[in-house]
């Protein structure tokens, strides 16, 4: 079979695949949560019927209000005694808020309200999130030297093979990644945070450091929290930070899966490195007639049409 | 999208849009890549990592990111503040006129109900409204929509799992359905990017009738990609958004657009709201976000690329001006050199002959030698400043400066050098 037939049926199986997975997490998901639901729903009835019973409220106004309350509720202006007045929309509540929209992560605790706001979003959003591509890439091409080149020929030349070399980097990597980025956090905010587990935190930590960002749990919206713009901002770097590490680890899986003939073995895109820009600085510096070697060839190879970049080389940086 | 697009390095072909002779070339899916055996020896990875960007850039774009997140941060904040202060008094008002009007309420009671409420719309059940019309929130069809969101990164958030067994199978499950939608969107971005590419093939076949440039035909080329996507994908969604959901235009369009850059705030969510959708509607609106995240990860790439020609233009031209500064310094400060050195060589020159001449001029008339022969016409002088005295340090000349040279302009008093002499010797007479 010839390759243009190859990749379609890659293509269709993949499609296939992805259907099928995603009625496996529909069933799973069903089936755990709907009886939970189910549950809640009686006692939200019950709830109602016995406000209503002891009061004077007929359920018309009790709707209106609750309506009322919901629709405020959903622009995170809450109606409760106790709430803090602080505003949702302060400079550092609105710069986490701007964080959320640029990493992609949009837990939409708070969302903008007016129409001028959501247009802006727009607008913001098209400009910021390949510039935040851009930065990241960038700190991740950075920070690869010491994380991952020095330490895999470290391992090297104590004697493994190049193959498993790899693999333990890998693994080293992942623990730590792990460990820092998901456990740590997870403690931290289960402390700080009143009304969370360790298991809420670890979800958290998951949710948001994956981009996903559901928004059923975010830091910092719990009313009366203490230095409530510096844990903001605090908890903006730690995104940012752990973004850059997932890029990484994300980036050497990719590097070690080619060198273990993985992603040919799929016929999947290698992890090619892009071209040497201008502003880049060799840090290999004895090897400079290699390096110009490599300069040589990703020069000779960006005439070549096929070889074009294509539009995210932004990402490989 | 940051998170996903890795998955899909150099595979994703929306032809490189500046160069249209790719495009024709992409007819060849690119899903399968290279076939050659792989066989890297570790001084070739160190080889292939050679490069990297510049701390300074690094940390000039990351300057650019905190000053652009301050500015949207401070954008945000005037424009929401009002509208968030207005909702709360709106609000506040509603809860006192309803414990008024209901008197045998009271105020503990009410907070209590509202709290209960809140946590159980955060749980994904709205107690508004009767309960029996409603649907579930996780039937079969609203659960599949759900994983789609935690897949593709999305993460609407109107609804979440509550129970510990569900956050902990989302993620694993997120662990493993990321990677897969990644190559997803990976395979296709390709089959569009073919697609596409065969389409401007032709329409290249036409502009070549008409003899129009490379560059104007690329930049039609963009054009045309930017905004045929933006029909298909985005007006045309937005359209039917705003007639099925009952959304403001704006509405529609922001919902597109936050949903297609993964974003996902939930706000706004198509087939959220308590409206009886048709069968098909979910499974299309699936099928939509998939090709068009394929496509906005086309245009955020776009923009991206924009960015970095923008930038690195910029760093050329702020390059270019600086080493014209520099070559505009070397050659005047060059000259000025140059011109010091004759000047003060000629004047050490004059200087020698005229003390030999009045030497001569002495031991003919029998005068006893002179003292040191200074110009008493020196009245004009200019002071350099040290940079003159460095460069003629530099040129070795700190021998020949004399108080004369150091003092006094490229013009004594007016006068021109190659005159100097003919004062010197009528001073002399």
């Amino acid at each position: 079979m010839n390759s243009v037939g190859k990749s379609w049926l890659l293509l269709t199986g993949l499609i296939v695949f992805y259907i099928i997975y995603l009625l496996f997490g529909a069933l799973v998901f069903s089936s755990i949560e709907r009886p939970v639901e189910e549950q809640l729903r009686r006692d939200m009835d019950a709830l109602k019927q016995e406000f209503l019973n002891q009061s004077c409220v007929s359920a018309a106004s009790l709707e209106n209000f609750l309506v009322r309350v919901l629709t405020a509720n959903k622009y995170g202006v809450s109606v409760l005694r106790n709430s803090s007045v602080t505003s949702n929309w302060d400079l550092a509540s609105s710069m986490f808020f701007a964080n959320t929209l640029v990493t992609t992560v949009g837990y939409g605790h708070t969302t903008p309200l007016s129409d001028t706001g959501k247009a802006f979003s727009i607008v913001y959003a098209l400009i910021g999130v390949p510039f935040t591509m851009l930065v990241l890439t960038a700190c991740v091409q950075r920070i690869m030297y010491p994380l991952v080149i020095a330490p895999v020929c470290l391992l090297q030349r104590s004697g493994l093979e190049p193959r498993p070399a790899t693999v333990v980097h890998f693994v080293l990597l992942l623990v730590l990644v792990v460990l820092c980025f998901f456990l740590m956090p997870a403690a931290v905010f289960s402390v700080v945070e009143v009304s969370w587990s360790f298991l809420d935190g670890l979800y958290f930590s998951f949710i948001s450091l994956c981009t996903i960002g559901l928004g059923d749990f975010v830091p910092g919206t719990q009313p009366g929290q203490k230095y409530r713009p510096l844990y903001q901002v605090a908890v903006m770097v730690y995104l940012f930070v752990g973004l850059m590490m997932m890029y990484l680890l994300l980036r050497t899986f990719h590097k070690m899966s080619d060198l273990h003939g993985l992603t040919s073995f799929l016929q999947l895109p290698r992890c090619e490195d892009s071209d040497v820009d201008e502003d880049r600085e060799p840090i290999v510096d004895e090897d400079s007639r290699t390096a110009n070697h490599v300069t040589e060839k990703t020069a000779s190879r960006h005439l070549d049409p096929a070889s074009q970049p294509s539009y995210n080389t932004i990402n490989k940086g | 999208m940051t998170l996903i697009l890795l998955f899909s390095p150099a595979s994703m072909a929306a032809p490189d849009l500046l160069d249209p002779k790719s495009a024709t070339h992409n007819t060849k899916p690119r899903l399968s890549f290279s076939t050659k055996p792989i066989t890297l020896t570790p001084r070739e990875e160190s080889e292939v990592v050679a490069t990297v960007m510049k701390w300074k850039t690094v940390t000039a774009i990351f300057l650019l990111v905190v000053l652009y997140l301050v500015m949207g941060a401070a954008v945000f904040r005037s424009l929401e503040q009002p509208h968030e202060s207005a909702q709360r008094l709106a609000i506040l008002s509603q809860k006192l006129e309803f414990l008024s009007r209901h008197s045998c309420v009271n105020q503990s009671q009410l907070e209590e109900l509202v709290k209960q409420v809140v946590s159980a719309i955060r749980s994904g059940v709205n107690p508004a409204g009767t309960l029996t019309n409603h649907s579930s929130l996780w039937d079969l069809s609203s659960a599949f929509f759900f994983a789609g969101t935690v897949i593709t990164t999305i993460g609407f958030g109107n609804t979440s799992p509550h129970t510990e067994g569900g956050r902990i199978f989302c993620i694993v499950y997120a662990l493993l359905g990321i990677p897969l939608f990644g190559f997803l969107l990976a395979g296709v971005g390709d089959q569009l990017g073919t697609i596409f590419g065969k389409g401007i093939a032709k329409v290249e076949k036409m502009f070549v009738h008409w003899d129009i440039s490379q560059t104007k035909i690329r930049v039609i080329s963009t054009l045309l990609f930017v905004l045929f996507g933006c029909l298909l994908f985005v007006a045309l969604p937005a359209a039917i958004f705003k007639h099925i959901e009952g959304w403001s235009a704006l509405e529609s369009l922001y919902f597109v657009v936050i949903t297609l850059t993964t974003i996902g705030f939930g706000d706004f969510v198509a087939g959220g709201s308590e409206i009886e959708y048709l069968d098909y509607y979910k499974p299309v609106v699936w099928f939509w976000i998939l090709v068009g995240l394929a496509y906005f990860a086309a245009i955020l790439s776009m923009i991206g690329d924009w960015l970095r020609v923008i930038s690195k233009r910029t760093k050329e031209e702020v390059g270019e001006i600086r080493a014209h500064a520099a070559e505009w310094t070397a050659n005047v400060s060059a000259e000025f050199k140059e011109t010091r050195r004759r000047v003060s060589v000629e004047i050490y020159d004059k200087f020698q002959r005229a003390a030999s001449i009045k030497r001569k001029l002495s031991s003919e008339l029998g005068f006893s030698p002179a003292p040191e022969l200074t110009l008493p016409r020196r009245t004009v002088s200019v002071n350099f400043n040290d940079e003159r005295d460095k460069i003629e340090r530099d040129a070795g000349l700190q021998g020949l400066t004399t108080p004369l040279t150091r003092n006094s302009g490229l013009y004594m008093n007016g006068l021109d050098p190659e005159r100097g002499d003919i004062s010197i010797i009528e001073h002399l007479k």
